[in-house]
């Protein structure tokens, strides 16, 4: 009690004052709308399903965009990890494109793939690549040689070491690699649907914003921003639940996402 | 004699490491080199080193590299100062004050795994499409992490030392300027570092949603007119802003906290 008290009080009193200084006119609601228009916007929203469609796009885009980048950046991090010829080819192209805005990108895939899942699922694999890679990396090359000998002096096969020894002994770090890659997937989906879309909850949001509907864009903000709260809590989870074992996984709570 | 053959083999090292760094980059220019030359796709859609390389001096001369690049960094920049200035008081006084934390902490917890870009649309209904509602969406996707980072190196300054100090009379004031603050420096600079791509790259994201001049709005703008040179162009200028920010950070690092030097990637 005490907890959600101290958790929740400072939200609870944030958004009274919110609401006191629009009802009583201090803020102009077409500059910031009353909490409980916005509440009620969010209530019409769900209840009449328009948002549904456009998050179930989004949430779309941004996992199978997820699923394509880790799995690509783990193969490619293994590979960096284990064959110094992979190293140097891989290495310098990751530090150059590192930095690289990868929303900058739709625009090309807009030319090439026009405007759709393809071009958002594209420019999402491409944001979440290199996390996955740099972490899948480093947590290859910190398991303990002596585990790599162990296996070798009992005779495992290469493919064997890889995924009986490497892959497990670095899931933490790759992992951690991918909630990292998941803020990533959620902000270039958006982007790219900001940029040029169809569907999703980008778009609406900024449909709402150009026609003046400030409640509902407000309602649109929060239900995203939900959804990625919840994703990034249940990867959390997952991490907690699979690694147990590891005692660093609750350390991975600490890192987090941008 | 030693010292110019010493000074031979290490420029010879640097030159093979650079050579190295390089040859993955200038297989990948030249694949692309071959595919566009191969005449398999149309030049619209994917025009050759060459010709992308050529449509530097036209776009310079008619002003539409310096400028474009110098207003984005300047968004960039000015969103970062804000979000230094901002999340690291705000991460100190989280550290030493109890209702500080009370009414921070939820606020960071929910905001720092948000897809900040979401907010856009907010920041354009108050402060329209020019320089400050950019510079401000900076600041608010910067602020959070430097937050955390300050926080973290705030709360890790060694109970003992704080202790001892406290013991021998010394005023809040003087624990901060004297003690805290110094040993959270190298913290608050990690943070920023770890910032200063993702300040970039939401200068540039926001100018491509929401226009209003730099380099993302060009982006955008050549991409409209089918110029694919540009856009090549300019995406290749977005990349080397960031290398090179990067550089520069490194730089900064070894000259303002020479006492710290971090387990490089």
């Amino acid at each position: 009690m005490k907890g959600l008290v101290q958790k929740w009080g400072a939200i609870v009193l944030g958004l009274a004052l919110w609401e006191l200084a629009v009802v009583s006119r201090a803020v102009d609601p077409g500059f910031l709308p009353a909490v409980h228009t916005i509440a009620a916007a969010l209530w019409d929203l769900v209840t009449a399903g328009e948002v549904w469609t456009n998050l179930f796009a989004t949430t779309y885009r941004a996992l199978i965009g997820l699923a394509a980048g880790t799995a690509v950046g783990v193969l490619v991090g293994m590979l960096m990890a284990t064959s110094r010829a992979a190293n140097g080819f891989f290495g310098p192209l990751v530090a150059m494109t590192y930095s690289l805005p990868k929303a900058s990108l739709v625009p090309l895939f807009m030319l090439w793939f026009g405007i759709g899942d393809l071009t958002n699922i594209l420019s999402v694999l491409l944001a979440t690549l290199l996390p996955v890679v740099v972490s899948t990396y480093h947590g290859v090359k910190a398991v303990p040689q002596v585990l790599l000998w162990s296996a070798q002096a009992m005779g495992s096969s290469r493919a064997r070491i890889l995924t009986r020894v490497l892959l497990p002994a670095s899931m933490l770090h790759i992992l951690t690699g991918t909630r990292i890659a998941l803020g990533f997937s959620w902000v270039l989906t958006i982007s790219a649907e900001m940029i040029a879309a169809k569907t999703g909850i980008g778009k609406l949001i900024f449909f709402y914003g150009e026609s003046g509907a400030y409640a509902y864009m407000f309602a649109g903000i929060i239900a995203i921003v939900a959804v990625a709260y919840a994703a990034d809590r249940a990867m959390v989870w997952v991490i907690r639940d699979a690694l147990h074992w590891e005692d660093s996984a609750d350390a991975a709570d600490a890192a987090g996402a941008g | 004699m030693e010292a110019a053959a010493n000074a031979a083999m290490r420029s010879g090292l640097a030159l093979w490491r650079a050579a190295k760094f390089m040859y993955p980059i200038a297989l990948v220019v030249l694949l692309w080199a071959l595919v566009a030359g191969a005449g398999w796709v149309r030049p619209l859609f994917l025009p050759s080193p060459l010709a992308v390389a050529r449509q530097f001096w036209p776009l310079l001369a008619d002003g539409e590299v310096v400028t474009p690049l110098l207003v984005s960094l300047y968004r960039a920049f000015g969103g970062l100062v804000i979000a230094l200035a901002i999340g690291a008081t705000a991460g100190l006084a989280m550290a030493r004050m109890r209702w500080v934390r009370w009414g921070v902490d939820p606020l960071v917890s929910f905001a720092f795994p948000a897809p900040k870009i979401a907010f856009m649309p907010i920041f354009i209904l108050w402060f329209g499409i020019d320089d400050v509602s950019k510079i401000l969406m900076v600041a608010f996707t910067c602020v959070f992490p430097i937050i955390v980072a300050t926080y973290h190196g705030a709360t890790a300054v060694s109970k003992i030392v704080v202790w001892s100090a406290q013991a021998m009379g010394t005023s809040e004031q003087a624990l901060m300027r004297r003690i805290i603050l110094p040993a959270t420096l190298p913290f608050i600079f990690s943070g920023v570092r770890v910032t200063v791509p993702v300040a970039l790259i939401t200068a540039y994201t926001a100018e491509m949603v929401a226009g209003g001049g730099g380099l993302g709005s060009a982006l955008m703008y050549a991409q409209r007119f089918f110029q694919t040179p540009s856009v090549f162009l300019y995406i290749f200028l977005m990349l080397l802003s960031g290398v090179l920010l990067d550089q520069v950070m490194l730089a900064a690092r070894s000259w303002l906290i020479p006492w710290q030097i971090e387990e490089e990637a």
